[in-house]
């Protein structure tokens, strides 16, 4: 049986309204991302966020107002509410991948974590630098295919694309709800050799 | 030209920093410019044949996986004076220097910069250090001026003496200094697994030649502007095309999975430390014989020749699968990877 974790990236306000086409983009996937969470945080699977922050001095940030900025204390950087839970885990990083310059990886070797489940925004560099990051640390690596965005749909396909390519499983959510409660289940497992 | 400012792509070792480099540079130096526009420049001082060559290194971060900008100053520069068929002897150390640097850095870039002179046989005979305020300059920017010595009794390599015919051979994978620089800025994930390549090379150049002398005809290190940039230069500048074998050119595995998912080729990507040779083919194997047994060339391969250019022909063809031609254009500006 795998020991599962679901990781969400940069579900937060500066994110999620970077322009209007990126609103629209969360604005369809979210709601099936939040039954997501709920379901498998009922299946006792934790969940843990990656919120990125970026360190104070950052000059791309500067010309930014208030509510786009990824910097603590900003408006732009506090997650969406409709997608933490208490039970959850916030695990700030400064880059694209969730493992850069962060504790994450000693915290799934604490849950001993096998199996990592990868949402959130968006699909191409910070879901996919994640998915590779963990993929080279050993992990077995599932994505779905409607957990993640992208403003546009060709990043995103080309995003699983890559990732069902080399490092990941894309599977959708209902497909991992399924496997989630089968007793016993097991995630099909890439390796270096796929 | 037509800009009226200097642009960031000017530094880029493409298309536009060659014309930087030639119509503002070089016609403003006139008769005060000797140099070959080659990595050094041959120069004959009382008998004897020095070559010589400059370098500024400026890196984002200044500390990756496989050295710093230290080691980076060092083998940048010594590698230039060995393609040059240079032995590389000695080196000047210029440091600009941000205000609040901490010396902690600075003693960890000294450090490697000793190493990597240590070895590569180069001593530091000059120095100079000067100190910009706060904001005035990112951290810490090095210059290096090398001097080497012509040792061997064989024609030294040069762009001149590429002909018809020769062999190219790499002596190791392409694309690794410039994914390591891209992942360790932005943190994508492959900072450990694929590591930069900075490596002084002048020993592994030295075997080369001991083992086929004036076989090789030309050697260039790949670094701004990748493999594909700079044989677009040379192929150019001699008139000539180069067909490259697309299956065989070395990539590392994690390199080329980094470059798709940036949407970046590894061919136009810096290294530090790989050469292209042009050898003439007879001595094509003997070369990578010699290369294969060092410390630096353990994959080195043969990727192309040199032919000649037929009228409206491409510099640069890449030949993959079943034959599928693809031209390898010249680097114009930056290598600008798809980030979000």
């Amino acid at each position: 049986m795998n020991r599962v974790v679901v990781l969400t990236s940069d579900l937060q306000y500066a994110a999620a309204n970077k322009h209007e086409a990126r609103r629209q983009a969360v604005g369809r996937f979210l709601p099936r991302l939040t039954r997501f969470l709920n379901s498998v945080r009922a299946k006792a699977v934790p969940v843990i966020h990656l919120q990125l922050v970026i360190p104070p001095g950052d000059r791309r940030s500067a010309a930014l107002p208030d509510e786009l900025r990824f910097q603590r204390g900003s408006a732009g950087v506090r997650m969406l509410e409709e997608v933490v839970e208490p039970s959850d885990i916030i695990i700030e990083k400064p880059k694209d991948s969730g493992f850069f310059q962060t504790n994450l990886d000693e915290t799934l070797r604490l849950m001993e974590a096998d199996t990592l489940i990868l949402t959130g925004m968006q699909a191409q560099i910070c879901i996919q630098t994640t998915a590779a990051d963990a993929f080279f640390r050993g992990y077995n690596v599932i994505v779905p295919s409607d957990g993640v965005v992208s403003t546009l749909e060709e990043s995103m396909q080309r995003a699983l694309d890559w990732m069902a390519d080399y490092c990941a499983t894309v599977m959708t959510c209902d497909e991992i709800e399924a496997a989630l409660e089968k007793p016993g289940f097991g995630f099909p497992r890439r390796s270096a050799n796929d | 030209m037509t800009e009226a400012n200097v642009l960031l792509d000017h530094g880029s070792g493409g298309l536009l920093s060659n014309q930087l480099i030639e119509n503002v540079i070089v016609a403003g130096l006139g008769d005060a410019h000797a140099g070959s526009l080659e990595d050094s420049t041959l120069l004959q001082l009382s008998g004897t044949t020095v070559a010589m060559t400059t370098d500024s290194f400026i890196v984002e971060p200044i500390f990756f996986s496989g050295g710093d900008i230290g080691k980076l100053a060092v083998c940048g520069t010594v590698n230039d004076l060995a393609v040059s068929g240079a032995t590389p002897r000695f080196l000047t150390l210029a440091l600009v220097l941000e205000e609040g640097f901490p010396l902690e850095d600075l003693r960890r870039v000294i450090d490697s910069i000793r190493e990597a002179a240590t070895e590569a046989g180069v001593r530091v005979v000059a120095g100079d250090t000067k100190v910009l305020g706060k904001g005035d300059l990112d951290r810490i920017v090095i210059n290096t001026t090398g001097l080497g010595v012509v040792e061997h009794a064989v024609a030294p390599p040069t762009l001149k003496r590429i002909a018809i015919g020769d062999r190219i051979v790499v002596s190791g994978p392409v694309g690794n200094h410039g994914v390591q620089i891209l992942s360790r800025r932005e943190g994508l994930g492959f900072e450990a697994s694929v590591v930069s390549d900075c490596a002084p090379l002048g020993e592994m150049i030295r075997l080369a030649r001991n083992a086929v002398g004036d076989a090789i005809h030309c050697m260039r290190d790949l670094t701004r502007g990748g493999l594909a940039g700079i044989l677009n230069e040379i192929a150019s500048n001699r008139g000539v095309s180069i067909d490259l074998d697309g299956q065989v050119i070395p990539v590392q595995h994690e390199t080329r999975m980094a470059c798709s998912m940036l949407g970046i080729s590894p061919m136009y990507l810096a290294n530090e430390g790989c050469v292209a040779f042009f050898v003439r083919p007879d001595a094509c194997e003997q070369l990578l014989v010699a290369l294969l047994d060092t410390k630096y060339g353990k994959g080195a391969v043969q990727i192309g020749t040199v032919v000649d250019r037929k009228e409206g022909a491409a510099p640069v063809v890449e030949f993959g699968a079943g034959g599928k031609r693809s031209v390898l254009g010249p680097l114009v500006g930056r290598v600008l990877p798809r980030l979000c």
